[in-house]
């Protein structure tokens, strides 16, 4: 069952990432060239599913649109992670005061989602690719702080770190090579969660117009575009709702996956 | 405990599912019960998609406000017919000096205020006073849209001759000053209101303003004490939708009566069924103007302007935009106008033309523009297939889309920080902005302005000869480029009778609406 989970996830992530390689060097037709007389084809030989309002189509959208759920998902991550990560590590080994402030600031941060934030973000800035990236990623930065700094206390209360310790090695050396690789999994499975919820974050943001801008494809923008249409083309919906679903479903199988693997205590108990 | 946390990621998934679900059909707001024509409060229920910022139709340059104000709360001395032609209505007669700089009114001695007080030719001065002057307004603790003001700008004096006769002097003579006193510049309200106007209605038309559900719905009562023609309704709800998938979900389900605008032109088809809804197709006062700022390096050059023009398949745009509905202008004018003609084969579609006029303006190796529409249906469509099209011609165009009305008001009209910019322009015979330079296309042309106020000016019978040269004028400098005028497309249910072809005001005027 759990080795189903990760395969579905693995495979599910491997498509998307095949769909944006895929739509580097081909995609069937130009994603944005505006065909009039090709509007709004039902699926067929021609158009594999078919061209929507402005006669581009739908299958070429939908490869490129992976990109930019992708290259999103990434760098919102990173983001999270090279802030997150780093700020964790010296909490867990800071005095104790600080470790209360910080967690302090990161239930607030918590309360604020990171749609909020991408909507005030947009006023303040405009919407914008980066504009979404920074947004998604600053809100999930707290989540990256709190997992780290639980998992390096647990590693920073074992044996061999107190033995390093009393060996000399300075604290950012312990921090770097011992307490990093043992929470690295942990990280791993936070990224693939934190990937999930950016899909979904960009998906929505591009769907209200805030995030990528015209004419690059998102599939929230496709969704948005597909909705005036849902009585007249019910299938041009269908297609980018089921590459967001997908998308975010691969990815938090995939983290479970890992973590059922990764995390020795649990495949003890499995 | 791995179990139990698994268990309780799956049910996430699925509550994001269904959390996602939720906000896609929450996009119907709820809370209307269908409304049947043989319940015994007589109620008329209608879709409009842009919600007034204020309950003062004459504050803000929005004309969301004058769609459910004029003429059915704030009425004017002369009022604009379906044919765009000028009636009374609180002036029963109106006579013009031979040098017509003097306009004498004859008020309608009936009419009174919602609060019974009669509409006197004082009360009149006292409006006009109050648009044309910003310290006169401020002292009775309103403000007046600078639009309004720039209208009534040319009032030289405005005085009561007695109760019933008003005198209005104008420093020149002009062909546009009357019809704007039929809009939105010629409400009347009552003085002893002016304070409240932002939140109480105080017309002297069949409704007034019953309640503003913020965000949903704009409430009218039926004005007891009218004193013309009684209204038909007791009630009229002006409904908002942001969404036009939406707006058509209500009327299929039967919550609305009236669509007073479809935004989702393609959706006409849903709306065959006779025996279940009629569909009105006419022509609005819309422009949809893909604005040029004209201080910009690149756009101040004539040529780049007209390649931008000739780049753009506009009766293609029309068809892919609007369904094909709606009709290509080629100017700032409207059929309804008088002095309308089609001026689409000036700069008209030619990419080989557009190509060649790029390269005699130093472009070459291309240009970049920043392309800042409204988010709204028409304008993000149209922004999509103007940027493929130029991508054509050698000209990249970044799109941002800016929220409508309040951001888009604060980049573009305000800051004018765009290059191109889509918006309808919906208020009627709208030329004269561009005589304005600090309008947000900064077009400062004294040819043009010169020949806008010759033609205003112009005897009676010169008038449209004289505009249409205007307008031409205007097509061949590629001030902007006009890419067609919105449709008037009305649903309604089978029962309602009254509504005209046209929509050749701000208005929509509930006054001539019966259900059967």
């Amino acid at each position: 069952m759990k080795r189903l989970e990760l395969g579905v996830g693995v495979t599910l992530v491997a498509l998307v990432a095949a769909m944006a390689v895929v739509s580097f060097v081909w995609t069937p037709y130009d994603p944005i060239r505006i065909v009039p007389a090709d509007r709004l084809l039902r699926p067929g030989p021609a158009h594999l599913l078919g061209t929507d309002a402005f006669g581009r189509d739908l299958f070429s959208r939908l490869l490129v649109g992976a990109r930019s759920c992708l290259s999103v998902g990434v760098i919102s991550v990173g983001i999270a992670a090279l802030i997150g990560v780093p700020v964790g590590l010296f909490v867990a080994q800071g005095p104790r005061w600080l470790a209360r402030v910080v967690l302090r600031a990161t239930d607030i941060a918590q309360a604020l989602p990171a749609l909020l934030l991408a909507i005030l973000l947009a006023g303040v800035f405009g919407g914008s690719t980066t504009t979404a990236m920074v947004a998604i990623g600053a809100a999930a930065v707290p989540q990256f702080i709190r997992v780290t700094r639980a998992g390096a206390r647990q590693v920073l209360s074992s044996d061999y770190v107190a033995a390093a310790r009393s060996a000399g090695i300075p604290r950012w050396r312990t921090a770097w090579t011992h307490v990093l690789p043992n929470i690295g999994a942990l990280i791993g499975v936070q990224a693939s969660v934190t990937f999930a919820m950016a899909i979904l974050a960009e998906a929505a943001l591009s769907y209200l117009g805030l995030a990528t801008q015209p004419p690059t494809p998102t599939w929230g923008r496709m969704l948005k575009e597909a909705q005036d249409f849902l009585y007249l083309q019910p299938g041009q919906v269908l297609w980018p709702a089921l590459a967001v679903a997908g998308g975010v479903l691969g990815f938090n199988l995939l983290g479970d996956g890992l973590r059922d693997r990764l995390d020795p205590r649990l495949r003890e108990a499995a | 405990m791995g179990r139990s946390k698994r268990t309780r990621r799956l049910p996430l998934i699925a509550a994001v599912a269904v959390v996602a679900a939720m906000v896609l059909s929450a996009c119907t707001p709820g809370g209307a019960g269908p409304t049947t024509s043989s319940a015994p409060a007589r109620t008329l229920t209608i879709g409009a998609t842009a919600e007034p910022p204020t309950m003062d139709p004459m504050a803000v340059p929005a004309a969301a406000g004058s769609q459910v104000m004029l003429y059915n709360v704030y009425e004017t001395l002369v009022k604009t017919d379906a044919e765009g032609d000028l009636q009374p209505l609180l002036a029963q007669r109106w006579e013009v000096s031979s040098d017509r700089r003097t306009y004498t009114f004859v008020l309608n001695r009936a009419a009174r205020f919602a609060d019974g007080t009669p509409v006197t030719a004082q009360a009149v001065v006292d409006n006009i006073m109050r648009i044309k002057d910003p310290k006169v307004a401020a002292k009775s603790g309103t403000v007046v849209a600078a639009k309004l003001v720039q209208q009534m700008a040319i009032v030289s004096s405005a005085q009561a001759v007695d109760e019933g006769t008003l005198r209005v002097t104008l420093s020149r003579p002009s062909n546009g000053w009357l019809y704007d006193m039929s809009s939105t510049a010629g409400m009347v309200a009552n003085p002893a209101g002016f304070r409240d106007l932002a939140s109480a209605s105080a017309g002297s038309g069949p409704f007034a303003l019953d309640r503003w559900a913020r965000g949903t719905s704009v409430a009218l009562k039926r004005n007891q004490a009218y004193w013309g023609t009684p209204a038909r309704f007791d009630e009229v709800t002006f409904r908002y939708y942001t969404d036009p998938t939406a707006m058509t979900a209500a009327m299929m389900s039967g919550q609305l009566d009236i669509i007073s605008n479809l935004q989702a032109p393609d959706a006409i088809g849903q709306f065959e069924d006779p025996a279940r809804f009629k569909v009105i197709e006419g022509t609005t006062n819309g422009e949809v103007v893909l604005g040029l700022n004209n201080a910009t390096p690149a756009l101040k050059n004539i040529k780049v302007r007209q390649a931008i023009a000739s780049a753009i398949d506009k009766k293609a745009l029309l068809d892919t935009v609007w369904n094909g509905k709606g009709r290509v202008i080629g100017s700032m004018a409207v059929p309804t106008d008088p002095y309308f003609e089609d001026l689409s084969g000036v700069n008209a579609y030619n990419p080989t033309r557009a190509k060649q006029l790029l390269k005699e303006a130093g472009y070459a190796g291309g240009l970049t523009l920043r392309l800042k529409p409204a988010a709204l249906p028409y304008a993000t469509r149209a922004a999509q297939f103007v940027a493929s099209q130029l991508r054509e011609v050698g000209v990249t165009v970044t799109i941002e889309e800016l929220q409508f009305p309040n951001r888009w008001s604060d980049v573009v009209y305000g800051k004018a920080d765009y290059d191109m910019s889509i918006v309808a322009h919906v208020e009627a015979r709208d030329l004269g902005t561009y005589t304005n330079p600090n309008y947000y296309w900064r077009y400062n042309n004294a040819t043009f302005t010169k020949l806008y106020l010759e033609a205003d000016q112009a005897a009676p019978d010169q008038y449209v000869p004289d505009m249409k040269r205007v307008a031409r004028y205007l097509a061949d400098d590629a001030a902007g480029v006009w890419l067609f005028v919105l449709p008037n497309l009305v649903v309604t249910k089978p029962n309602i009778t009254g509504i005209s072809q046209n929509a050749p005001t701000l208005s929509f005027d509930v006054t001539t609406i019966a259900a059967g």
